[in-house]
């Protein structure tokens, strides 16, 4: 539905984005993922028709971005970062102007912005003014107005940015609802939100893709992938030696804390031995008061991906 | 033609919908009037008709208020980032172009028209004017239409060009005024013919039309003007598209 082929956009010399390639897939709820500046919002504006690319090639919806701009964008509905609206019109009013600009007809446009506001839980707001509605409103009207003329691709662009908790469920659970009957693209710094909603995370860091795939795979990717935690009440250096001695245990790291002693090891690839641990706790009789296995998130992905250039 | 029909709507609608279009309008009203009662005080007696010195009291104001209306219409879109969600939206620049020109016409048609319309309730109440000249009002009425397209499109063009309202403004009220000064700032100078500032002054084809003399060069003149800053305006906007 989306492919991206060496799409390259210079500002002014600096690459914003370079050589960057992927695909989405019909109905795929895709994640990208990078830090602030990384270049996310841009490949979203090119994607939406905004800015042209300086090089490379950028398919939606089966058209070439360049070529048939208007073609696409009667396809794709885009939300931009902080969710502009004309602050002084009403939710109703704003939804179906919008609706008509992107070519919804006659009686439709009233069916069409019923509709949405349905699916955006609008119904209530709907003779308020944007400007004076709250930040989860306003990027639910945000999401309505992308909605609105049934488009193929949907292309967010930080749709929970700077809402509150309950705001950030809210609309999660609204994405996660549009899964399967759309294709989405949506961006983020938030690493739980794309976790929760993502069938697939696309990495970006300065302007490249560092890694694509499902965010299960992305963190098994990663080396150590269980840490194990335990506090017993034990001599340091003893536990440690016996600790050691469980197949599987990489490393352990330990130190006291007050009378008890915390000790972290960390495990190979894919094997969980938190019941040898346990067993080696119980043979010798140290007394335990927690055993809790931490596995990595996509966090320790990402800042392991994004920081590597750094580093170099 | 559809698109550009549904974002006239919803300037026009947008216009009336912010207090500084009733402010812009209640002030326009009291200084062009102002204005002609002025003029019409210190002409009284000469040969010069009512007609001409109503337009040319509104005229007089006109950079002033053109700027006001045209310094917020694509700045105020780009400030607030409005401006991607327009044009991501399968809308072609010219249809938006076209849209906001037509929305700041209209709504300084809206303003503009009363004003004119006072002439008519004065000779009401006048015992000893016969009538007013339509002969005039037309010719007036043809000249303040092209001369605000101009100065619309040009307050367009402008306001494409920044983000910033104020920038806008000032840029806009003095290209504005150029056609306005142009006669008085370089009549004194030795440049240029006497005749060619003749053709450029907007100040003398207002004289003339309010008259009652319709000529059709400056009419050219100004349609085409318009014509060129709407295009440019649409190229304006195109840019960001390019490669």
């Amino acid at each position: 539905m989306i492919r991206v082929e060496h799409l390259t956009k210079r500002f002014g010399g600096r690459a914003a984005v370079d050589d960057v390639s992927f695909q989405v897939r019909s109905g795929e709820i895709v994640g990208f993922l990078g830090p602030n500046g990384a270049g996310k919002t841009t490949t979203m504006r090119i994607l939406s028709c905004f800015l042209p690319a300086s090089g490379g090639k950028v398919m939606v919806a089966g058209k070439d971005v360049f070529a048939h701009s208007m073609e696409v964008r009667r396809h794709v509905g885009y939300m931009p970062e902080n969710v502009p609206l004309y602050r002084d019109m009403r939710v109703a009013e704003y939804l179906a102007f919008r609706a008509r600009l992107k070519g919804v007809r006659g009686k439709n446009v009233r069916v069409r912005v019923g509709d949405v506001m349905q699916t955006c839980g609008l119904f209530d707001a709907r003779d308020r003014i944007i400007g004076q509605l709250s930040k989860g409103f306003q990027q639910r009207v945000g999401l309505a107005d992308a909605l609105v003329h049934e488009p193929e691709v949907l292309i967010l662009d930080e749709p929970s940015i700077g809402l509150d908790p309950n705001q950030i469920r809210h609309i999660r659970t609204l994405i996660k609802s549009l899964a399967h009957r759309y294709t989405v693209l949506l961006s983020s710094h938030i690493l739980h939100e794309v976790e929760m909603i993502c069938e697939r995370v696309l990495i970006i860091n300065e302007g490249r893709i560092v890694a694509s795939d499902t965010p299960d795979n992305l963190v098994g990717l990663m080396k150590g992938n269980l840490q194990v935690a335990l506090e017993i009440k034990a001599d340091l250096d003893a536990a440690r030696k016996h600790l050691m001695q469980v197949d599987g245990v990489t490393r352990v790291s330990g130190s006291y804390v007050g009378r008890w002693c915390r000790l972290r090891c960390e495990c190979g690839k894919g094997s969980d031995v938190r019941d040898q641990i346990a067993k080696t706790v119980f043979d010798n009789g140290w007394p335990l008061r927690e055993l809790t296995a931490q596995k990595q998130n996509l966090e320790d992905v990402f800042v392991a991906m994004t920081t590597e250039g750094e580093r170099e | 033609m559809r698109k550009t029909l549904i974002i006239w709507q919803r300037e026009l609608s947008s216009s009336f919908l912010s207090p500084i279009a009733y402010v812009v309008i209640a002030v326009f009203l009291v200084v062009a009037g102002w204005t002609f009662l002025e003029a019409a005080e210190s002409n009284a007696g000469s040969q010069e008709s009512l007609e001409v010195l109503l337009f040319v009291s509104i005229f007089f104001w006109m950079p002033f208020f053109v700027t006001a209306i045209t310094m917020r219409l694509f700045t105020e879109e780009k400030r607030s980032g409005t401006l991607e969600t327009l044009m991501t939206a399968p809308v072609s620049d010219l249809a938006v172009v076209m849209g906001k020109f037509l929305g700041a016409f209209s709504f300084l048609f809206v303003v503009v028209a009363p004003a004119v319309g006072v002439i008519y309730i004065l000779a009401a109440f006048s015992p000893g004017v016969e009538g007013v000249d339509s002969g005039n009002i037309l010719g007036g009425s043809v000249i303040l239409v092209v001369i605000s397209s101009l100065c619309i499109s040009i307050g367009l063009f402008v306001s494409l060009l920044t983000r910033n309202q104020i920038v806008a403004a000032i840029c806009c009220f003095t290209a504005i005024c150029f056609p306005f000064l142009i006669r008085t700032a370089v009549s004194n100078l030795p440049v240029g013919s006497d005749q060619m500032l003749e053709y450029l002054s907007a100040e003398t084809h207002i004289v003339d039309f309010a008259r009652g003399s319709i000529d059709t060069r400056p009419l050219v003149m100004y349609v085409s003007g318009t014509v060129f800053m709407l295009f440019a305006a649409v190229k304006a906007l195109e840019a960001r598209r390019w490669r």
